[in-house]
């Protein structure tokens, strides 16, 4: 048995969800949150003063990984803020740990895509943090859409058609992959239909944070029914020969 | 949104690793859980339970966040261990911070071996002397004997959760006596859950489980009927007509 130890912000009501059904039954997951109500700069760093509190509580359950399942709070502040705050979850508790989006842009690498499209909850101020972190770790961001959304809670309420919908719509035949972000966002029942439409891979916040956890607690099967990512988690001997 | 049928907001002890996983198995489709870590320490001495009734109320605020139907406090000698009216404040308390119906371990305990018609029972847990004691104590003021106490005497709580279903399986059967109306096995940490309904179907009386139980009272409160035949009988019971309060009004889409 693997522990998976999930940092959410509290109005967040599709992390644990979208975590519970994708896992393993090998893997169990252990949820902390951090108060945070809105998507705005202001209150998300307040939100991660909490944070090693929180991971505490976490790592006094013995989980073998954390992870800030967080997207916005984890790109914030520019390239290197995501390592800034694996290095304090690590020190804090001594656990191996990981952010949204350091797995976000693990998994850009995985497919080796250098030019993608990027679909989101957020409003444009934040989306164009999103894109320059993907920017300064060396991905282009081609093209870019998002649903202008603040409240968390409201961003919850959505269906995963939503995630459908922007995706085909912001999908241009020179992206290597179509990355979709917000943890509170529903986009896993999206992916293989995207993916199937698109000819593309989809990348999805949630998703790849789901994937750099299994990673990190070594599980190597195979997950299926969000997309290549989970399903390659396990190099395949299609894959190798690719 | 997930959840739409009903969202419960879960809180635990830090250190538990049993209870968000079974309240996961329980949970059918449309029914979604969101949890918060009560700050503590590893033992289960009197200070550490008492000061989770403070420390809970930092977790409500955050698992408020989420507009739950109901919220779980979900620790059986954290809400016991000073007595009924002790649970009561908790569950005020909680309810007061999420706006939403609180229901504890303990009181899940009492509600489901006093709607059974349950006077005398046998009871497992993993706890210490005193602990024993304080949960006799409860269950006495809610007219129910203990006849026999089989326990495991561990004051490390994170420890509970390694104790194997077979083992809960094989104490509970030596513990038992033919007097007993009823089985609980108390602790949200231990994993009961897997075992319940065959010792049940092994023992023919009625076994419950502090996981079962509180999980019982929230779908009652929720008004949800989780459709689950393998959990034993109190959760299944939740099947039968009539056997649900009328639908709670949900807070929000």
């Amino acid at each position: 048995m693997k522990r998976i130890g999930l940092l959410v912000p509290s109005s967040n009501t599709t992390v644990e969800p979208e975590f519970y059904r994708a896992l393993p039954r090998e893997v169990t997951l252990h949820t902390a949150r951090l108060y945070l109500t809105r998507i705005a700069p202001e209150a998300i760093l307040k939100m991660i003063e909490d944070m090693e509190t929180q991971a505490k509580l976490l790592a006094s359950a013995d989980v073998d990984v954390i992870v800030l399942g967080a997207t916005a709070p984890s790109f914030l502040n520019g390239l290197g803020y995501d390592r800034e705050l694996i290095q304090k979850l690590e020190s804090a508790t001594g656990r191996k740990a990981t952010t949204t989006t350091t797995a976000l842009v693990e998994a850009i690498r995985h497919f080796g895509a250098k030019r993608v499209v990027l679909g989101s909850a957020y409003d444009d101020r934040v989306n164009g943090i999103a894109k320059a972190f993907l920017e300064a770790s060396g991905v282009e961001v081609i093209a870019m859409k998002g649903l202008s959304l603040v409240d968390n809670l409201v961003v919850g309420r959505l269906a995963a058609d939503t995630a459908y919908d922007l995706a085909v719509e912001v999908s241009r035949a020179d992206a290597d992959a179509i990355v979709l972000a917000c943890t509170n966002w529903r986009t896993m029942d999206a992916i293989e239909r995207i993916e199937r439409e698109t000819g593309k891979p989809v990348i999805t916040t949630t998703q790849a944070s789901i994937w750099a956890a299994l990673r990190a607690v070594g599980h190597t099967e195979p997950v299926t029914g969000y997309g290549r990512l989970l399903r390659e988690l396990a190099p395949s001997k299609e894959t190798r020969a690719a | 949104m997930y959840g739409w049928r009903g969202r419960i907001g879960l809180l635990v002890p830090s250190i538990n690793t049993t209870m968000e996983t079974e309240f996961w198995r329980i949970a059918p489709e449309g029914v979604s859980v969101h949890c918060a870590r009560i700050a503590g320490g590893r033992h289960g001495t009197p200070e550490e339970l008492r000061s989770m009734e403070n420390a809970s109320k930092k977790a409500a605020e955050d698992v408020g966040m989420v507009e739950p139907d109901v919220v779980v406090y979900g620790c059986t000698s954290g809400s016991f261990f000073e007595g009924p009216e002790w649970n009561k404040k908790i569950c005020e308390q909680l309810s007061q911070i999420t706006k939403a119906p609180t229901v504890t371990t303990a009181g899940g305990m009492a509600a489901c071996l006093t709607a059974g018609g349950h006077r005398k029972v046998d009871v497992v847990t993993p706890y210490v002397e005193l602990t024993n004691e304080r949960l006799k104590q409860f269950l006495k003021a809610h007219g129910i004997d203990v006849l026999k106490l089989g326990t495991f005497d561990m004051l490390d709580m994170f420890d509970h959760a390694k104790i194997q279903p077979d083992e809960i399986y094989r104490k509970v059967k030596e513990t038992t006596t033919p007097e007993a109306d009823a089985v609980f096995i108390a602790c949200t940490q231990l994993r009961a859950l897997e075992v319940v309904d065959m010792l049940e179907r092994d023992l023919g009386k009625p076994v419950y489980s502090a996981v079962q139980a509180s999980a019982w009272q929230a779908f009652e409160a929720m008004g949800v009927d989780p459709q689950i035949t393998h959990c034993g009988s109190l959760l299944r019971r939740l099947s039968e007509p009539g056997a649900r309060k009328s639908p709670a009004l949900r807070r929000s889409a």
